[in-house]
């Protein structure tokens, strides 16, 4: 072994060694390799540019539509043999229909529903045609063999080929070709109108249904469309393509300012540029922490992105149209102690594990959601980074059980100690964020915590995950059983519903609720956000720090991909199902979406699709959720 | 020993010759059992992904068991009696593979568990199987750690210790590189791997340029090439599976890398030279099994595999037909006992083994050794056997 170059470059207890290439050389092929992986983040980022533009909306489902306009093209290219020019627009008509159809089924009866309920209608739509897809085509990843011509431009030390050109082509005209479409067209006046003011443009005479319509499928045969190239760049498809895909898209149009198409573009270009750069100077196992480090940054420094006009008016209203008012459904406290006395004795009765499991798990689950649903229906803050806080919380009790010989039971309280300190830290500087952007802040902390864990081997373990974890035991009595898997993590969770619901009931409670619905009022009244919002963040990563925790120890084995981001969606449904801020609710959303999939099994492939129809219906009867927000 | 070993390969030769009008007449691998077996299914669970992310793995295991269970149950199952399994997907998700850990150990029907898929996923479940005493037999489980859950604890996956010093041999004794930069997936197998890699080939007097991890869904490349390409490496090794194997690869011209590429065995698939077309062309592999190979075992599986399904086998699916034989040959010797079962491990010898010939457990490390492998190079978008020559320098 040479010099340190080939080191690999994991945090080693002597940090990154950076290392900058000595000529221009690299330097060039590192910022056209950002161009190239920018060209194709812009395709996805317009669409969801100009969907969020319309209806402010964050659209989950628009990886699913890409994945979509995939297979439409794998269905033409190779099965119907047709030319290449009739491919795209097969594609793009399929794809602008499946768009008009998502709109209409998905959203449009949502409407007046509160804006949390459509996003989770995209989330639904995105898990009903993933799972379609994989029925229909198998999870087999495909070939997706090009039609065009093979030559190639050599430019520094490699090349770019004619679909690289395509795909700038089609990012570049379909933008310009909207925002020609945007100015000078009726419609497009009519779009921006609505975009501007939904009522205000629907009096003017705006057939708002049909823009919205409209806007969903021109967005969609756009990312059916990048589906197609995309697939075709790398020679392969797959039916859970769309969700990275997607994600990456929000990032760039989030980078470029939401809803605005040309900084789409912009953003897309410029976070392909900081992976590429991130992976030049620090190593591949980088590549996404410095995208969400990006993110963050820009969302705190330039919260409207960075090209968007100085005095725009924030994109989101106030928080608290966030929330659905209704009237929750509050159970008589006789109830509630029986019903938990109940599920304390049940163990006695049933003796079956399986079922305990099952159980158990749904408690470890309703501590998650005890704690977001704080964070996200109390104070309005809606966390889709909580998973992070579980991961936080796992290895904090696992390190310090196994590395510095603490006790177990003192090491779980002492991991909700630390995921409070770190969670609440992280998310400071987002809290200054409002709506969408906290949103997608948190999602950012959450991936950001994953690839910490995964590259701070010194203490985490890297990849190879922490083994040997020791199961939680009093008095060298390690409690395993099939009783004590249930009775722990529902002990625990009792203890700090009750403490949570003391808490909303306490002058506190009203101090949270109050920033949740209009935080310029809260503040004019003396309310300090950033210390009450700490505060709420600090009691949910305690909470959900301690079901981390608990969940490491039962586990006995924990690495980066134990916690990962679609555990943060999950825990975000059983929230919003049981009802935000509700703290019975979020003890049954947790235990009917983790019980849910248990009752579905004998359908084994069906059970996801299962699960997003669930979703979508219980979204479209019941947006306010099973026992009502408060 | 000698006797079932025979009787074992008369079956795969009887099944070699009857595979075909076999596979014509069943669809499924649940069909299969009326023809000779009979009575009182035998059971094993599966524990693995036919959902989500990694379902595709899920899927190939189902045809590796069904085609095994189509053998086996054809040839007069367990000791007369069909063999059959239930799988219960997991997601590769440890909340639920600890679900479905207590399903099986509550069902007493279960005899032995199968899987599951990821070290999170399985090791996680590990506690419960060994606390209960039912065998949770793992079998693309590398994990180095797996297997030190407890004495119910076994895994036939090829162990990282064996294979990344032969296919370490390969680049370097074989091909005669000296300077290589490793890529390898970001996960606890492919860490593990990458690690004793670079120690073998700095062994055998090569030295390691640049590794980099990469996490399992990223596609592009570009960057990472270029980064590998500034390091000069005369070659270039991948610790991949054949999606992101195929895509790597494809990813190597358009940076200007034109040195030749070794891959571990896990990138055998006809998908890797599906997805990876043209580019793939010239890729060396150290493969566990060749069909062209022809031992008994590895003739047995193939030809069936085509038959019933019309497709090349993959290393996958060969690791869950092999997965079926170790739990028919320790069922056959431990019976309905879930204890004698676990039992019967060390004492099964000689278990007919496409990945390894013939599988024998080390009671110790609860884990077989000996994996077979054939040097192989993708030519004209087929894997042939390597022909002995050494790739032109590039630069």
């Amino acid at each position: 072994m040479g010099a340190g170059y080939g080191q690999g470059f994991e945090l080693t207890p002597e940090g990154p060694i950076i290392v900058f290439p000595t000529t221009l050389g690299p330097w060039l092929d590192y910022t056209i390799n950002g161009l190239v992986i920018g060209n194709i983040y812009a395709l996805l980022a317009v669409g969801l540019a100009l969907i969020f533009g319309v209806s402010h909306l964050i659209n989950f489902a628009h990886g699913s539509v890409y994945m979509v306009g995939a297979y439409i093209g794998w269905l033409c290219v190779t099965k119907l043999n047709l030319p290449l020019p009739v491919t795209f627009v097969t594609v793009a008509a399929g794809c602008g229909l499946l768009g008009a159809v998502i709109e209409r089924v998905g959203l449009r009866p949502l409407r007046n529903a509160p804006r949390i309920a459509p996003l989770l209608a995209t989330i639904g739509l995105s898990v009903v045609l993933d799972q379609s897809a994989q029925l229909l085509f198998s999870p087999d990843p495909r070939a997706l063999p090009t039609q065009l011509p093979t030559w190639r431009i050599a430019i520094g030390g490699g090349s770019i080929g004619a679909l690289d050109l395509l795909i700038a082509g089609v990012g570049i005209g379909s933008a310009g070709l909207l925002y020609g479409f945007l100015r000078f067209t009726k419609l497009g006046w009519a779009v921006r109108a609505t975009a501007l003011d939904r009522d205000a443009a629907q009096q003017c005479g705006v057939d708002v249904d049909k823009v919205n319509r409209t806007v969903f499928a021109i967005a969609s045969a756009l990312g059916g469309v990048s589906g197609l190239l995309v697939g075709m760049y790398y020679n392969t498809i797959d039916p859970n393509m769309g969700f990275q895909a997607g994600l990456k898209g929000i990032v760039a149009q989030l980078i470029g300012g939401v809803g605005n198409v040309p900084g789409a573009i912009a953003g897309s270009l410029l976070l392909g540029l900081i992976e590429s750069y991130g992976i030049a100077l620090f190593g591949t196992s980088y590549r996404n922490l410095f995208a969400f480090v990006a993110l963050i940054l820009i969302l705190v420094l330039r919260p409207n992105g960075l090209f968007a006009q100085a005095r725009r008016l924030p994109p989101e209203p106030l928080t608290g149209t966030f929330i659905a008012p209704s009237r929750p459904l509050v159970l008589p406290k006789w109830a509630v102690w029986g019903l938990a006395a109940l599920a304390l004795a049940l163990p006695l009765a049933v003796q079956q594990p399986y079922l305990l499991q099952t159980l158990g798990n749904a408690w470890l689950y309703a501590l998650l959601a005890l704690s977001l649903t704080l964070v996200a229906g109390t104070v309005g803050q809606v966390s889709l980074g909580h998973a992070g806080l579980l991961a936080i919380g796992a290895y904090a009790s696992s390190l310090l059980a196994l590395d510095a010989g603490v006790p177990v039971l003192l090491a779980v309280p002492l991991a909700g100690l630390v995921a409070a300190a770190l969670g609440t830290a992280l998310v400071y500087p987002a809290f200054r964020l409002r709506g969408h952007y906290v949103s997608i802040a948190t999602l950012a902390v959450g991936e950001i915590v994953t690839l910490v864990i995964l590259n701070w081997e010194s203490l985490t373990r890297g990849p190879i995950g922490v083994t040997g974890i020791p199961p939680l035991s009093v008095a060298g009595k390690p409690l395993v059983s099939g009783q004590w898997v249930y009775w722990v993590p529902l002990a625990v969770l009792l203890a700090f519903a009750a403490l949570q619901s003391r808490l909303l009931n306490s002058h506190l409670g009203r101090t949270l609720r109050a920033i949740r619905e209009d935080d310029v009022a809260a503040r004019s009244y003396g309310v300090d956000l950033n210390r009450y919002k700490g505060l709420a963040f600090a009691v949910a990563g305690f909470i959900a720090g301690v079901g981390g925790a608990l969940m490491a120890h039962f586990y006995s084995y924990i690495n980066h991909e134990t916690f990962p981001a679609p555990v943060s969606m999950l825990a975000l449904t059983m929230v919003i199902l049981g009802g935000l801020g509700n703290v019975a609710g979020a003890v049954l959303g947790a235990a009917v979406l983790v019980g849910l999939p248990e009752l579905f099994r004998a359908a084994a492939e069906y059970r996801m699709l299962i699960y997003g129809v669930v979703l979508l219906l219980l979204i479209r009867f019941r947006p306010q959720g099973l026992l009502g927000t408060v | 020993m000698s006797q079932p070993k025979l009787s074992r390969r008369s079956v795969l030769f009887d099944t070699l010759a009857g595979g075909l009008a076999l596979a014509c007449i069943t669809m499924s691998g649940g069909l299969a059992n009326a023809a000779e077996a009979a009575g009182e299914p035998l059971w094993f669970g599966v524990s693995g992904p036919l959902t989500g992310p990694s379902a595709q793995y899920g899927a190939q295991w189902k045809k590796g068991f069904d085609l095994a269970l189509d053998q086996i149950n054809a040839a007069g199952g367990v000791k007369g009696r069909p063999l059959r399994y239930v799988f219960e997907d997991s997601q590769n998700d440890p909340r639920q593979s600890i679900a479905i850990a207590q399903k099986f150990v509550a069902d007493p029907k279960i005899l032995i568990e199968l899987g599951d898929f990821s070290s999170p996923a399985s090791m996680a479940a590990s506690p419960i199987y060994q606390r209960a005493g039912l065998v949770q037999f793992g079998f693309t489980n590398s994990h180095p750690d797996f297997t030190k859950g407890g004495d119910f604890i076994w895994s036939n996956s090829i162990s990282q210790a064996e294979e990344q010093p032969n296919v370490a041999d390969f680049a370097v004794t074989s091909l005669k590189l000296k300077r290589l930069a490793v890529l390898h997936l970001n996960t606890d197998w492919g860490r593990t791997s990458k690690d004793i890699f670079v120690k073998a080939a700095r062994e055998r007097g090569a030295e390691v340029v640049a590794t980099e991890g990469y996490l399992p869904d990223e596609k592009d490349f570009r960057s990472t090439l270029v980064r590998v390409r500034e390091a000069n490496p005369d070659g270039i090794v991948l610790i991949s599976y054949y999606a992101d194997g195929a895509a790597i690869a494809r990813q190597l011209k358009p940076v200007g890398l034109n040195q030749p590429v070794v891959a571990v065995g896990s990138v055998y698939s006809p998908k890797f030279l599906e997805l990876g077309g043209e580019a793939v062309n010239g890729v060396h592999t150290r493969a566990n099994f060749f069909p062209a190979e022809p031992r008994p075992e590895v003739q047995g599986f193939v030809a069936a595999y085509r038959a019933k399904y019309q497709e090349e086998p993959d290393a996958f699916s060969a690791y869950a037909y092999d997965a079926v034989l170790v739990a028919q040959r320790v069922i056959e010797a431990g019976g309905t006992d879930r204890t004698a079962i676990r039992d019967a491990f060390p004492r099964v010898k000689d278990i007919p083994s496409v990945i390894f010939g013939k599988a024998t457990f080390d009671p110790e490390t609860r884990r077989v050794s000996g994996v077979r492998n054939v040097k192989l190079v993708v030519k004209d978008g087929a894997f042939a056997l390597w022909d002995g020559s050494v790739p032109a320098a590039a630069n």
